[in-house]
């Protein structure tokens, strides 16, 4: 989230798309009642489904899955052609008046730069146009044709009511209604928050969806505001924390992990480190190489010397096309290619696309360590077959499975102190509420002592490259139990004489200073931990709360804050100012600023060369613009440019086990969803959660079941063309036919949950969900695919 | 029977009911005794020490409709027993029409007797049909969970009105049956009555059986 | 803290020790409109309650079952249906006890001290004293407590009468994370319940309202209602009473029963004495 949760109070509307906070995030919710009651916020949700958001919304306006970018790209339409955007928001804190390099263009789904034989973008049409000193030109007036407000401009004037209604399946009238609403916040003083989750993020073109609501947010002035921003509800208690602590394609701290051309840190940090690319801009990240020096000195401690360039070689480079996120990793895992897995805290076989590749994957390993607190379906993949034979009929039964399994019982999250980093990255800080039972151990102990012993064979042994194992710091108290509160420290970072860091301004790249995460630095300073405190004091009365716990980074509870004001520091909204500008420093808030610069000495987006928000970004694979692109399986054409109707970046495996469905034999869609009742694959243990929703059903839309003679509580099979589901309808008026370019598209709810392994069993959802995933992110497209339905 | 065995008590005795009947009778009369003295303690606050002395409310509250299945069993019994020996021909009708003048002990111009009277009678079928009412009622109420809502608001007024008026006729029936009428009470316990008796209280009935068989079979039929 | 003294008990004739103290009534109050229907309420009640887990069957609804249950007391109803233009509506209420001023419930009970009613307006079943007749799930226009057909003892909410008793609101009210539910004297949350009324009429929801039936004497749970014209839409009764049949039988029938089987009685007593036994002739 760039504001919080408690923020959501300051907004006079709320759009909820591409989530479900009221099924998902109910205590959230509650944030949103509030602004509803005491505010009297309207709140709009957009969604296939007429669900428990829908159901106390103030407008709901029904969609097809995977047609986001067409609505919110119809909002912007909107919004410039009902000229309702915040014209000097625009004009000061976003890249609207930048000019682009002369060709670029966009014609029939394709950017300039495609090159059809390597299936990617040659991106240097995309660029900015320079001047001499290597500055980006602009056009304050914003009417250059290449200014990035005309060709936005132009870009989205296709995106008409009709065009929005014809591709999303709702009416221009209801697309209308919402759109004033929505666009009503572009004015100074109305702020509108944009919540969002999986529904959202689980697209072939997530990453583009989002960049279109960050768009809309900012033609609408509501970045950087209370009650505004872009605020994604993570779907896991510290979902949050484990992105922040680093991906496939990251270390800690968002720093990319170095690719093999980048032999040496000189060269990483040349490549990695951006250039301002105006002359305010403050250019945050130009402090890459303190934040890289100092992880590596966490990493390697005294090894780590300026001789050795910090370790750098320690540290594992990625090939030019090596990809290590979900579908990639599984995809080589099905390869062959893949000896052995730990899997901690996650269940892929549950919640990882295409089930039956992924149980195929995993019975290609020589041994897979579980480490659980429940046994799960993948600790007992090789069951599959034995337990659900007819989903899996053509899976190895376990005669067949030469994978080794270890399923190590692990402590539950009540079991474990730490921090949970929740939606607002608000780092709270756990205490142990029982010991865990048994035989089970905490993470840190089992991977603690898997390090102690490899490193040790390695030591007696030795092996191919061991020396990032053998010079890693290791300087636990207890080195086979390291105390969570030991290694928050680290994290948090700390200077030569050993005393923690209360800032990351204070990191080096001199080697003086190690710290594990600089975003986390300040989280377990001097003072104390941080994350630990529960003030309830709240000075600014927006609910900032800034005494509770402590929120990354450097515990700012509005990302952009400085935003939330003009070019001479005067909030848009006096009555709704994260910070305040007192002639000499800046007051509320942390500031996302330097705290004692001027108003006007930068930019206000600190962390980007351009020092302002970009409405066109080149950073995305498939384009600088988001476009509407069909899911990779759709029931329809795309009727913008229907040659290219889906991502042509979107990733598909093409293995023996990855089919793609036509609409002709699966005319329907599939979505995936949670229900409140359940978390995830780990309250079907639980008896009190499946008391709630002990079985596994399917929404099917009245109107559909009238056809296939379905009633309410018949079995029924859902197919794709992966698997197949089976389980009870749940007939239901709020889910509708959908007028798609003329022709009738139902859609097909499908929750999770369930599974062949727990209190209350069912079928896995993602035996039906394809292998594609986003280019940029790796996420599969588990919201929108397509099936077909019968009864049983 | 009819009459006259003087060996034991050395007066002459007509034989009135049978060892089948007297048990078939007091079988019926002590279930209905405890459904009612239990039903009693449930019906008012004011009775419910009664529940106490039958074992306290759960343990009476379980066996009332168990004990009302008995009761209906055994009245079916007697039911069968007695339902044509209980049809009211025209002298029974006219006897009730002028059962206030029983009532004082103005028997003149009564029809007389058979073998019951009008009001026996009369009570019999009244009895009968209360029960029916408590029994389809009580079935009612002892399944709250299954049974309709309506059944149940019907079944809690009929039960408790169908009790008090089978009560009411019962308490009548015992006084008849001791304190009003002494000989009778000795008939439905030993089963003889003294031709006396029979001659006074059923006269048809003393006449014809002794009248023209002189026997001393059973006259029950 | 709102202290609790007897102020009724089932079958139990004259009024209760110590009640000739006023003390205020304490209150539910469920504002509809904020519902998420998220059950974390339907969670509270049963790990407060420390219910036995059932899994019920599955019928085509979000619903956790169709009723209350003897092990359930807290049910959220999820109704779906459609509004006049024709979009869907779903509406979600949590059903439970009422705790109503005039409880049927306790009106019908014949054992006594089974069911008793607190001056702070809780009515509370005491299951020692149960005789599992039911007579209470029949009094009830609610439709609420439920037998336990193992035990042959009948349940319902509590209120949370234990929690309310040591000063802490009821558990589904400590568990709702839309402020859905709140808490207090009944006076207060009557008039929290007419402001919110007020917000929402001039929000446009023309037949908002509160749900406080009087045909009860009011209740202890109080509704607010973005449609109060149709509380069927909501699983609510339209306007509860207590059963006529249970006021007749509980009220007139009683007395009118009490004499005519004393009157019974005395009267064939006092016909011995006067006419004596019927003599044979």
């Amino acid at each position: 989230m760039t504001n919080g949760w408690t923020d959501v109070a300051n907004a006079d509307v709320v759009l909820v798309m591409g989530g479900n906070p009221a099924e998902n995030h109910p205590v959230g919710f509650r944030f949103v009642m509030e602004a509803k009651r005491v505010r009297k916020a309207k709140l709009v949700t957009i969604d296939p489904r007429f669900n428990r958001t829908a159901a106390v919304s103030d407008i709901y306006v029904p969609i097809r899955a995977g047609t986001d970018i067409a609505f919110l790209g119809g909002l912007i339409h909107y919004a410039i052609t009902h000229d309702l955007y915040q014209h000097e928001y625009v004009k000061l804190h976003t890249n609207a008046s930048f000019l682009i390099r002369e060709g670029f263009s966009f014609e029939d789904g394709f950017f300039s730069g495609w090159d059809e034989n390597k299936k990617a973008y040659d991106k240097s049409s995309w660029n900015y146009e320079l001047d001499a000193a290597g500055y980006a030109k602009v056009d304050p007036a914003m009417e250059h044709p290449r200014s990035v407000f005309q060709l936005m401009k132009h870009h989205y004037s296709r995106y008409t009511p009709e065009m929005v209604a014809s591709i999303c399946g709702c009416s221009a009238a209801d697309f209308e209604k919402a759109a004033a609403i929505i666009c009503s916040t572009g004015k100074p003083d109305r702020q509108g928050t944009v919540l969002y989750a999986l529904g959202w993020t689980q697209h072939s073109h997530s990453v583009q969806l989002i960049h279109t609501a960050a768009m809309l947010q900012l033609m609408l002035g509501n970045i950087g505001m209370p009650g505004g921003g872009v605020n994604a509800q993570r779907g896991h208690s510290n979902i949050q924390g484990a992105t922040d602590m680093g991906a496939w394609n990251m270390l800690p701290g968002y720093l990319r992990l170095p690719r093999a051309n980048q032999q040496t840190l000189a060269d990483y940090l040349k490549e990695t480190t951006p250039r301002a690319l105006r002359p305010d801009s403050m250019n945050y990240w130009s402090n890459t190489p303190k934040f890289v020096v100092s992880l590596l000195k966490a990493y390697y401690g005294d090894k780590a010397t300026k001789q050795n360039n910090f370790a750098y070689d320690f540290l594992p480079k990625l090939g030019e096309a090596d990809n290590y996120s979900w579908g990639y990793l599984f995809d080589h895992m099905y390869a062959g290619q893949i000896e052995g897995m730990i899997s901690f805290g996650m269940n892929p076989v549950a919640n990882g696309p295409n089930t039956p590749k992924m149980l195929a994957a995993l019975s290609k390993l020589k041994w897979l360590i579980v480490a659980e607190c429940f046994e799960t379906e993948t600790a007992s993949f090789w069951k599959a077959r034995e337990l659900a034979e007819k989903y899996y009929s053509t899976a190895l039964d376990s005669s067949g499975i030469n994978t080794e399994v270890f399923l190590l019982p692990a402590a539950c999250f009540a079991e474990k102190d730490g921090a949970f980093v929740n939606s607002s990255r608000w780092a709270q800080w756990k205490n142990v509420a029982v010991e865990p039972p048994g035989q089970a151990w905490r993470d840190q102990d089992i991977i603690a002592r898997l390090f102690l012993k490899i490193r040790e064979l390695y030591e007696k042994e030795g092996g191919k490259a061991p020396e990032p194992l053998l010079n890693m710091a290791w300087t636990w108290q207890n080195p086979a139990s390291p105390s969570l509160s030991e290694v928050s420290r680290e994290i948090n970072g700390r200077d030569a004489a050993g005393k923690q860091l209360a800032s990351f301004a204070a990191l080096a790249d001199d080697g003086s200073t190690a710290c594990g995460n600089w975003v986390y630095t300040g989280s377990f300073t001097e003072a104390g931990n941080m994350m630990a405190r529960r003030g309830q004091e709240d000075p600014t009365g927006l609910g900032l709360y800034p005494n509770w716990a402590w929120n990354w980074p450097a515990n700012r509870r509005i990302l952009y804050n400085r935003a939330s004001a003009d070019a001479t520091g005067k909030p848009w909204d006096a009555s709704r100012a994260p910070l305040r500008w007192t002639g000499t420093n800046w007051t509320g808030d942390v500031a996302d600023y330097k705290a004692d610069a001027a108003p006007g000495d930068f930019g206000a987006f600190i962390m980007l060369p351009e020092g302002v928000a970009k409405l066109y970004a080149s950073d995305f694979v498939e384009g600088p613009f988001p476009e509407h692109y069909e899911p990779v399986e759709s029931p329809v054409e795309n009727i913008l440019h229907p040659k290219v109707s889906s991502n042509p970046l979107a990733k598909i495996f093409r293995t023996d086990r990855d089919p793609i469905g036509s609409a002709a034999e699966f005319p329907y869609i599939g979505t995936t969803y949670r229900l409140t009742e359940h978390f995830h694959y780990w309250t079907k243990n639980i008896a009190g959660t499946s008391e709630l929703q002990p079985h596994f059903f399917v929404e099917v839309p009245e109107a559909l079941a009238k056809t296939k003679n379905i009633r309410s509580g018949d079995m029924v099979r859902v197919r794709s063309a992966r698997g197949a589901v089976e389980g009870r309808a749940m007939v239901t008026k709020r889910m509708r036919g959908l007028q798609v370019s003329g022709k009738t598209v139902y859609q097909i709810g499908l929750p999770i949950h369930w599974g062949f392994i727990g209190r209350v069993t069912g079928p896995l959802v993602n035996n039906l969900s394809p292998s594609v995933v986003d280019p940029n992110s790796g996420t599969p497209e588990y919201k929108g695919f397509l099936v077909n339905i019968e009864k049983i | 029977m009819f009459v006259t065995d003087r060996s034991a008590m050395n007066e002459p005795r007509v034989s009135r009911f049978s060892v089948a009947e007297r048990v078939i009778h007091w079988l019926v009369a002590l279930s209905f005794l405890y459904v009612a003295l239990t039903g009693l303690a449930i019906w008012s606050p004011r009775l419910y020490w009664l529940a106490a002395v039958f074992g306290g409310g759960f343990t009476v509250r379980a066996w009332h409709p168990w004990a009302g299945l008995l009761f209906v069993v055994f009245f079916t019994a007697m039911f069968r027993n007695w339902r044509r020996q209980m049809r009211l021909d025209r002298d029974d009708r006219r006897w009730l029409r002028l059962s206030h003048r029983y009532a004082v002990h103005d028997f003149a111009g009564l029809p007389e007797a058979g073998r019951f009277n009008a009001g026996q009678k009369s009570l019999f079928w009244m009895q009968a049909i209360f029960g029916l009412l408590l029994i389809a009622s009580g079935i009612v109420i002892w399944w709250p969970a299954v049974m309709p809502r309506l059944l149940r608001e019907i079944a809690v007024l009929i039960h408790p009105t169908a009790a008090v008026i089978s009560i009411g006729g019962i308490i009548l029936h015992i006084y008849m049956g001791t304190a009003a009428v002494p000989g009778s009470f000795r008939g439905m316990i030993q089963g003889w009555v003294t031709p006396g008796w029979a001659a006074s209280h059923h006269p048809k009935w003393y006449r014809e059986h002794v009248g023209s068989t002189g026997t001393t079979r059973s006259p029950s039929r | 803290m709102i202290e609790a003294f007897i102020k009724a008990i089932s079958a139990t004739p004259g009024k209760p020790a110590g009640v000739s103290r006023r003390t205020d009534t304490v209150a539910k109050m469920i504002d509809t409109t904020t519902c998420i229907g998220c059950k974390a309420c339907e969670v509270a009640c049963q790990e407060w309650n420390n219910q036995q887990v059932t899994f019920g069957n599955f019928e085509g609804t979000y619903q956790t079952m169709p009723d209350l249950a003897h092990n359930f007391w807290n049910l959220i109803k999820f109704n779906e249906t459609e509004s006049e233009i024709g979009t869907p509506l779903w509406l979600m209420s949590k059903y439970q006890c009422m705790h109503c001023v005039d409880p049927g419930c306790l009106k019908a009970c014949p054992a006594p001290g089974a069911i008793v009613q607190y001056t702070n307006g809780i009515v509370d079943f005491n299951h020692d004293a149960c005789i599992g007749c039911g007579y209470c799930m029949t009094g009830c226009p609610f439709d609420v407590p439920k037998m336990n057909p193992a035990t042959n003892k009948v349940h319902k909410c509590t209120l949370c009468t234990d929690r309310v008793s040591v000063g802490l609101e009821p558990a589904c009210i400590k568990a709702c994370p839309t402020n859905c539910l709140s808490f207090g004297t009944r006076e207060d949350l009557i008039r929290k319940a007419e402001d919110r009324v007020s917000t929402l009429q001039s929000d446009g929801f023309r037949n908002a309202g509160i749900y406080n039936p009087p045909g009860v004497g009011g209740t202890h749970v109080v509704y607010v209602l973005a449609h109060a014209d149709q509380p069927e839409a909501y699983g609510l009764p339209k306007d509860p009473h207590i059963p006529w049949t249970v006021a007749l039988w509980k009220g007139p029938l009683k007395w009118i029963g009490n004499v005519l089987l004393i009157g019974g009685i005395l009267g064939t007593f006092f016909h011995y004495v006067r006419y004596g036994p019927q003599r044979d002739e």
